[in-house]
């Protein structure tokens, strides 16, 4: 369950080593055993074999994460159909069985990931719709293989279990949609699919030691976290991962019914710190969530060794729609000028890349105070974007921006005059 | 006493990003070492650091010409 642990994996699942990626601050470079990127310094890039580059010219850049964007992204989202059966209340991309327009196929996206593998990116996050049931998704994964990058898949688990077992080996990391147990999840989701998914996560979890869960946490499933992540243990999977719930999609609608309160949003870090210490299984927060983790003020230098930021969206990720078209996130609009993945080496170092995405450094109070402003970079961009119509806003869910909205209301009821 | 933070000629490790992110909606951050503090993570470190070393030197990825390519 834990990082060091050894991976076994089977032998096509092995790629070529990545070479050191040079960026302002040093170099990232990637390791297999444990399972890690490392961003390392610059004398400390040079040691391990680095040449340099003209962004080492600038003697402030060393050691400076987050000092500018990264000289390519660390991984890209490639919801590569938008076509799904199932229909879920909540779902982000608003998947219908007819899928997007004009939606890729195998050969787009294998041009696509050999400019991303050209550019750098180490890993591929694989989802849709309903990935599984594309019949060239194996042939994708295994081009990304070959090219260097490591593809990891989510799945609903509902169907498209039969294509994807013989091609488990070729993922990294394989990731099974579960909102809920039993009764939650059909209230999470619409639909009644948990046994579906149980089925799928034991009959992956048979070929595959790297299978883990999904969880959108909401006001319906937060008090079955603690279940959630026993089920995970009693499953033997790897990895939970919890995902706030985005107002995207056909999520827009569901929103303001499915999203936590700001009283879950405050309990959230130590329920599931409590939780993942009980049941001892590995947990991974989603960017989003990092307003929520620095309310409990854990130690800055912490989170800075551990790479834990809040939107890094256009940044360290990009994603890519059904149609190619490249946008900061999954959940952002198109990028302007709607250039798709494959020109992803022409659009990156332009300096209105991705618009108010990259645009976190001169926020507005009270991110502005904040101390973890630099790591969180003012929350999710994309609640911001949905609930305010502005990406750039500060994420309204953050526990310390509703203080400041409520401090700033109390404020302004007492400066109304009394009419009698 | 290895101190990760100190600026030294060997250099140092800045952050480390465990495993790998499944999820294509969002990134997602290994928190296990939230769990156990920094004293937890000041053990890993040194040993990523360890295996950094013990291999052999990469050729390095720019996307930015190198120093010598400008410079020439």
């Amino acid at each position: 369950m834990w990082p060091l642990r050894r991976s076994k994996t089977s032998a096509p699942e092995r790629r070529p080593a990545r070479p050191l990626r040079v960026e302002r601050f040093g170099a990232i470079t990637e390791l297999d055993r444990p399972r890690a990127l490392v961003f390392v310094d610059r004398a400390l890039a040079r040691r391990l074999g680095a040449r340099g580059s003209a962004a080492w010219l600038d003697p402030d850049g060393d050691g400076d994460v987050g000092g500018a964007p990264l000289s390519a992204p660390l991984e890209a989202h490639l919801q590569l159909t938008n076509r799904c059966e199932v229909g879920c209340q909540g779902c982000y991309t608003g998947a219908t069985p007819a899928g997007a327009p004009r939606e890729w196929g195998a050969v787009e996206w294998m041009r696509a990931i050999d400019a991303l593998a050209d550019r750098g990116v180490f890993h591929l996050a694989l989802g849709g719709g309903e990935s599984a049931t594309l019949p060239w998704l194996g042939e994708v994964a295994a081009h990304a293989r070959r090219r260097g990058l490591t593809p990891n898949l989510t799945t609903s688990g509902l169907y498209g279990l039969d294509g994807l077992l013989p091609i488990a080996h070729l993922f990294g990391q394989i990731n099974v949609s579960i909102d809920g147990l039993g009764p939650t999840y059909a209230a999470v989701r619409g639909i009644d699919g948990f046994a579906e998914a149980d089925r799928a996560i034991r009959r992956l979890r048979e070929r595959k030691r790297e299978i883990g869960i999904n969880i959108v946490v909401t006001r319906v499933n937060f008090g079955e976290l603690d279940e959630l992540l026993a089920y995970a243990r009693r499953r033997r999977l790897n990895e939970v991962e919890l995902l706030r719930f985005k107002p995207a999609g056909r999520g827009a609608a569901a929103f303001a019914h499915l999203t936590c309160s700001d009283a879950q949003h405050r309990a959230f870090w130590p329920l599931v710190r409590r939780a993942a210490r009980r049941h001892r299984v590995r947990v991974r927060l989603d960017c989003s969530y990092t307003p929520m983790l620095v309310h409990h003020r854990p130690p800055r230098r912490l989170l800075e060794e551990l790479a834990v930021y809040g939107c890094t969206a256009g940044d360290f990720l990009i994603g890519a729609k059904a149609s190619g078209a490249l946008c900061a996130c999954s959940f952002a609009p198109a990028a302007e000028g709607r250039p798709s993945l494959d020109q992803i080496g022409d659009y990156w170092d332009r300096p209105d890349a991705f618009g108010a995405f990259r645009q976190w450094r001169d926020p507005d109070e009270p991110c502005r105070s904040c101390e973890y402003h630099r790591l969180c970079r003012g929350g999710c961009k994309a609640v911001s974007l949905h609930l305010r119509g502005d990406a750039s806003r500060p994420d309204p869910e953050c526990p310390r921006v509703v203080d400041h909205r409520a401090a700033e209301a109390g404020a302004g009821r007492v400066r109304l005059p009394v009419v009698m | 006493m290895y101190r990760p933070w100190r600026r030294s000629e060997r250099g140092r490790i800045l952050a480390t990003r465990f495993g790998l992110n499944p999820n294509s909606s969002s990134l997602g951050v290994d928190v296990t070492f939230l769990l156990f503090g920094a004293a937890a993570l000041s053990i890993v470190t040194p040993v990523v650091a360890a295996l950094l070393r013990l291999r052999r030197p990469a050729r390095d990825h720019v996307a930015s010409p190198a120093i010598e390519d400008q410079r020439a």
